[in-house]
């Protein structure tokens, strides 16, 4: 993890206030993993005032090279001035930030993407592919329009659902879940889950998860100060009994943690 | 207490060195004060701690840490490898407390002073309750100056009516020094959920939104008291450092803007280098409270027990 300055290559906007962000990186940013994310200076005039978190999309580099990408939406102060930042524009970046996904050996990764949630699970997808793993994609948004990279999704098995039904199964993707849990005769021997999307989200699916000991991987959203481990402005609260009450930090305890211990009714 | 300079990096910031070392150069500030340590190990407060508002953070991180127990095991070793200047922050629930912190901390060996954290808003009731009330400043900074030569710095509140009355008390009683401010107590609502956005309701605010009443605190203690007075609350550009210097800070801490920038505290160095050169002053101490006034301007009003002949320079 450095401190490292970045420059704007493209920043479109895929969708309605969805945003696709290439950062150009120096050597010294170092090779990331699939969940870890960036702490992002978004503008230079003091507002905001912080930087921002950021799951990264993609990291990509050629001759030498290095660039990242992130997938936003407009949600708040921050990513509006985001969304205005045009090509070569100069911002600086803490990263990489964080603990990714830890896919084992010899298990087929389930991933369950919600919304913008997707980023780091194309990543992840990219990742595997390149170490010739196969593995299952599930990708639920609310509407066509909110889908983004499934096309470019290669090497694994890929579903779609919609809350209006405008494309793939009309419903919720945690459906998907458990119809691809059964239909594939998964078992927590056999398959293991990658999620990220909104918190209502990942608490069904660790639920399914816990009923069944099937192992977890979540990564979290949340507000962040220092990014490092300092401030502990980042808590997340876990289930009586893990971790004596503690809270880890989700900026370098995770942000990708053990889904079936988290508090999902504390975690705002 | 001999600083390499006067920038220091405030408590809660930096956590006890280790996390920030890739990103601070620690060799080229005057210390840091650690994240502040309490008897018992606490879990902190429940989320959200942090919400960004203008220009300022609100937090209510509740001082997790390890206790003074797991201070000593895990993170003495770290402070001793650190290459400036150490200043431990304890907080106590009672008078008792503090002088087993102070005790154990004076034993450790590492501190090279201790700023009493008498102010968070963010630990329940007794948090505030020995720097808002002069006698309870007493008791506290009267119970633990006879257990360590060590240097005492008095953090302060800002939420209260007259802080030089604080200040004078922990001066009375043996405070080498005062440190000010804390966060200003705070609130935030959402008002489409109609729910708090902290989890614990109110919280602390700083960054650059309370510079301005940061300073005029600074200015308020600076002419009330004789020790020196550290001066925080809001720094951000580097010049803001110099400000305080000016009111009459003789040090200063960084704290919430070196989570935006954390090149911040050594910028500070740098900026205090250069506006010391700009007067044509050689020490620090040419710098130090040279704020041109206007003869008999800037009284602060609420302050009943002001002394005369120090703070600004009469022009």
């Amino acid at each position: 993890m450095n401190l490292v300055a970045c420059t704007v290559v493209s920043n479109r906007e895929l969708s309605p206030g969805n945003h696709l962000l290439t950062l150009k990186v120096p050597r010294a940013f170092a090779k990331p993993q699939p969940g870890q994310f960036i702490h992002l200076r978004i503008g230079d005039d003091g507002e905001p005032f912080l930087r921002r978190p950021y799951s990264l999309e993609g990291f990509f580099e050629q001759r030498g090279v290095r660039a990242v990408r992130i997938y936003f939406s407009v949600v708040g102060r921050g990513s509006k001035v985001l969304a205005s930042q045009g090509a070569g524009k100069e911002l600086d970046l803490i990263g990489p930030v964080g603990v990714g996904f830890a896919p084992r050996p010899r298990r087929t990764p389930i991933l369950v993407a919600g919304g913008r949630g997707v980023a780091p699970l194309l990543f992840l997808s990219r990742r595997l592919r390149d170490r010739k793993r196969s593995f299952v994609f599930l990708f639920g948004a609310r509407s066509r329009s909110e889908l983004y990279g499934h096309r470019e999704i290669r090497g694994g098995r890929l579903h779609l659902a919609t809350d209006d039904g405008s494309v793939g199964y009309k419903g919720s993707v945690l459906d998907l879940l458990e119809r691809e849990w059964v239909e594939g005769g998964h078992t927590p021997l056999t398959a293991e889950i990658f999620t990220c999307g909104p918190h209502g989200l990942l608490h069904g699916i660790a639920d399914f998860a816990r009923a069944r000991g099937i192992r977890c991987e979540a990564s979290l959203e949340g507000p962040m100060a220092c990014a490092v481990g300092a401030c502990r402005g980042c808590p997340v609260p876990l289930l009586p009994g893990a971790d004596n009450g503690r809270y880890p930090a989700m900026c370098v305890e995770g942000p990708v943690m053990d889904a079936t211990r988290v508090d999902w009714e504390r975690l705002p | 207490m001999e600083l390499r300079n006067p920038v220091l990096v405030a408590s809660g910031i930096i956590g006890y060195g280790r996390e920030y070392e890739r990103l601070v150069s620690l060799d080229k500030i005057g210390g840091i004060v650690t994240k502040t340590v309490t008897l018992r190990p606490r879990a902190g407060n429940p989320p959200p701690r942090v919400c960004e508002t203008a220009s300022g953070l609100l937090n209510s991180i509740g001082i997790e840490n390890p206790g003074l127990q797991g201070f000593l095991d895990a993170k003495v070793p770290i402070l001793r490898e650190l290459p400036c200047a150490v200043v431990v922050s304890v907080e106590g629930e009672d008078v008792d407390e503090f002088c087993q912190l102070v005790r154990g901390v004076d034993g450790s060996g590492v501190a090279q002073a201790i700023e009493v954290n008498i102010s968070c808003p963010n630990v329940g009731p007794h948090g505030l309750k020995y720097s808002t009330d002069a006698g309870m400043a007493r008791e506290v900074m009267s119970a633990i100056r006879p257990l360590t030569r060590l240097p005492l710095i008095a953090k302060l509140t800002p939420n209260v009516t007259r802080i030089a009355e604080i200040a004078q008390a922990c001066e009375e009683c043996g405070a080498d020094a005062v440190s000010l401010v804390n966060t200003f107590i705070g609130m935030a609502v959402d008002s489409r959920t109609r729910k708090p956005i902290l989890g614990t309701v109110l919280g602390g605010l700083s960054g650059p939104a309370i510079k301005p009443l940061a300073l005029a605190k600074a200015w308020e203690v600076v002419q009330a008291v004789d020790i020196p007075v550290v001066g925080m609350g809001g720094i951000t550009r580097p010049a803001d450092a110099v400000e305080f210097l000016l009111v009459g800070a003789t040090a200063v801490e960084v704290g919430t803007a070196l989570f935006a920038n954390p090149g911040l505290a050594e910028d500070c160095v740098d900026e205090i280098g250069a506006a010391l050169a700009r007067y044509g002053g050689t020490e620090i101490g040419d710098c130090i409270g040279s704020l041109e006034v206007p003869e008999g301007r800037g009284v602060v009003r609420a302050g009943r027990a002001m002394r005369t002949g120090r703070g600004g320079r009469a022009s």
